[in-house]
């Protein structure tokens, strides 16, 4: 499937790449053909078994393949020095692989040493990579993996992968071995990485979730070791190719569609705000002016303190500290899903929306996430029409949904 | 005690015989130890390979010494060399056969980021695979050095140097009254021999044992 006119130009392409391992009669991965466009993020997933990490090895021939070409930013690798070549592609496998008898500082240096750097460029290079990955260099630096925790490793790894700034980073499942919480941390820091270093990614994972999340693109392989789409995440939600693609991608799709929008991206709802240090009888004018049965109070830095409602203000012990406290405080970076979530905790049914500096921007209420989800489910269907992707064809679209129906 | 007597009027005769003791068994295990980890690096990915190798030195470990050291002399004559060699053909099990222990044992995914991100096959055991099996590499040099140091003894009557020399000369004399103080003191000697080479080990394991692996 060759790119379309609008595509950005190939870094990676894959053609008609097949795997036999040796007395086995079923290929691993059968006939992959795909274009990775520079600086995406192109998501494999798939069940157990199906070719995912096979085809990410392949591209750095740690796996040579049965048959098929690879090419790197237009050059043909299929038969080049696999050493060389791989210098100039980062690789973070699933168990992280960091060297036990080697410092954090020289486990990261490992390339630009193999690349011959001098001295005093690899340790400048070191200390801005653990900055880069929110690790202190001081700190972290002369430490061994067994004294660092299982997700800084992960960072470790991705920063190690990093280190000769390669073009291309192959990471096979780098949040695997995680808990939610860090992993989420983990996958939101990357992503803001990402839009600083702009590589170009191949992502294996095996969770539909992270690959909705992570990917620009996602190939979902199939149990006959084969792509069964590629395409952009909404693609996939909102026109599966297949009763495999939508099984796989599951119920719940229009959730999970939460996760392709930012809080940045939507239009904020407003909610009447008050100086945290007004008189109560203006507080309470305010209030009166409003329909919502809340107010809320800023602080002299405009940044969110406490909900008041009218019982509140109207209590003989009234101070400034009453009412509410102010949960569910998101930011502009993170998605619909998370601030849904977040807003479903709140005491207020909103989820309120600060800057990195902590000031107030707006709030985000199920009508904000209603709106969101209609232009999504417009804009995709607006998209099918005119430019079809990968694979992807209207008529396809049209049986799939006939089928459905 | 006759012993503790003859050591405090011989302990500089004992204490040469010592040195020399200690400088023999050294260097089979210097030697061996080369030879033990290339056979183990050579062999540990071949399984059938591997097995050969541990099959034949641990065969050889089961030759009495009295009878290889005799069979030497037609080669080599009467001296050290015979000897030398072999100690180093009975060091070989421990030292190959943890050296292939410890070369299998290095996690896979190490060795896997170490290829992926651009080492040779050479750099990767060089600079990876062979410093994590280091510990256990060390483990089979000390046994080996503790097993040589013993049969060193056995030596003597070939002809070769160390407290084996004292025994031998005891064992001789065995009706004379001070034979036995000889022997004794000889063979607690050798004992003590032991347990400083094994303190050298620990020093070696501090001191070339990187903190990341250490237990
Ligand atoms: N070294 C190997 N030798 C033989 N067969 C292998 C080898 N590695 C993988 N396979 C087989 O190839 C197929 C694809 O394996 P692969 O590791 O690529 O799957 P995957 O999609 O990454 O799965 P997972 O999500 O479980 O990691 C599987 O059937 C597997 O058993
Ligand atoms: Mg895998």
């Amino acid at each position: 499937m060759p790119a379309s006119e609008a595509d950005p130009p190939a870094m990676i392409r894959l053609e008609e790449l097949t795997k036999y391992y040796p007395g086995s009669d079923e290929p691993a991965v059968d006939a992959v053909t795909m274009d990775i466009p520079e600086g995406e993020i192109v998501v494999l997933v798939g069940p157990s078994g199906c070719g995912k990490t096979t085809t990410l090895k392949m591209i750095n021939r740690i796996v040579e393949p049965t048959s098929g070409r690879i090419s790197l930013e237009g050059e043909d690798v299929t038969d080049v020095d696999p050493d060389r070549l791989r210098r100039r592609i980062g690789y973070v496998i699933q168990q992280v692989g960091l060297f036990p008898h080697r410092t954090i500082a020289q486990n990261i240096a490992t390339v630009p040493r193999l690349l011959g750097w001098d001295k005093e460029r690899i340790t400048e290079r070191v200390d801005e990579l653990l900055e880069l990955v929110g690790m202190d260099p001081a700190t972290y630096g002369p430490r061994y993996p067994k004294e660092l925790s299982g997700g800084q490793r992960q960072r470790v790894g991705v920063a190690r992968a990093m280190a000769a700034d390669p073009p291309v980073m192959l990471m096979d499942e780098p949040f695997g071995a995680i808990d939610p919480i860090t992993r989420d941390r983990l996958q939101n820091e990357f992503l803001r990485l990402q839009q600083e270093i702009e590589k170009t990614i191949v992502f294996v994972t095996h969770d539909i979730d992270e690959a909705i999340k992570m990917g620009d693109r996602i190939a979902i392989f199939g149990n006959d070791h084969r792509i069964q789409q590629y395409a952009s995440p909404e693609m996939l939600l909102s026109n599966p190719i297949n009763e495999f693609v939508d099984a796989f991608t599951g119920t719940g799709a229009s959730l999970k569609r939460l996760n392709l929008t930012r809080v940045r991206d939507v239009a904020l709802s407003d909610w009447p705000t008050a100086a945290s240090d007004s008189p109560r009888e203006e507080l309470q004018r305010r209030l009166a002016e409003t329909e919502h049965s809340f107010l809320l109070l800023l602080d002299r830095q405009q940044r969110p303190l406490r909900w008041i409602s009218e019982r509140d203000l109207a209590r003989s012990d009234w101070t400034h500290h009453g009412g509410l406290k102010v949960r569910a405080v998101v930011e502009p970076h993170v998605t619909l899903h998370n601030a849904l979530d977040e807003m479903l905790t709140s005491n207020v049914g909103v989820a309120t929306v600060v800057d990195e500096r902590g000031a107030y921007q707006g709030v985000v209420d199920i009508d904000t996430v209603m709106t969101a989800v209609n232009a999504m489910r417009a804009e995709t269907r607006e998209r099918v029409r005119v430019a079809p992707w990968h694979g992807v064809t209207a008529s396809d679209v049209a049986d799939a949904t006939e089928s459905r129906a | 005690m006759g012993a503790i007597e003859y050591a405090i009027d011989n302990w500089d005769r004992l204490l040469e015989f010592a040195l020399q003791h200690i400088g023999f068994v050294l260097l089979s295990i210097v030697i061996a130890t080369v030879i033990g980890v290339a056979l183990g690096v050579l062999t540990y990915q071949r399984p059938t390979a591997a097995a050969l190798v541990i099959a034949v030195s641990a065969t050889i470990l089961t030759i009495p010494s009295f009878a290889l050291f005799g069979l030497g002399i037609t080669f080599f004559g009467i001296g050290n060399l015979g000897p030398v060699i072999g100690l180093i053909l009975y060091s070989q099990l421990p030292i190959v056969r943890n050296t292939i222990t410890g070369l299998q044992e290095v996690d896979p995914a190490v060795v896997e980021s170490a290829r992926g991100m651009g080492m040779s096959r050479w750099q990767s055991l060089w600079r990876i695979e062979l410093p994590l099996a280091w510990p256990v590499v060390l483990t089979g040099v000390r046994v080996a050095t503790l097993i040589v140091t013993s049969i060193f003894a056995i030596a003597a009557y070939v002809g070769a140097s160390g407290l084996g020399r004292e025994i031998d000369r005891g064992l001789s004399n065995l009706g004379a009254a001070w034979a036995f103080d000889v022997v004794l003191t000889a063979t607690v000697a050798i004992v003590l021999v032991a347990l400083v080479l094994d303190v050298l080990y620990m020093l070696i394991g501090k001191l070339t044992i990187p903190r990341g692996v250490r237990s």
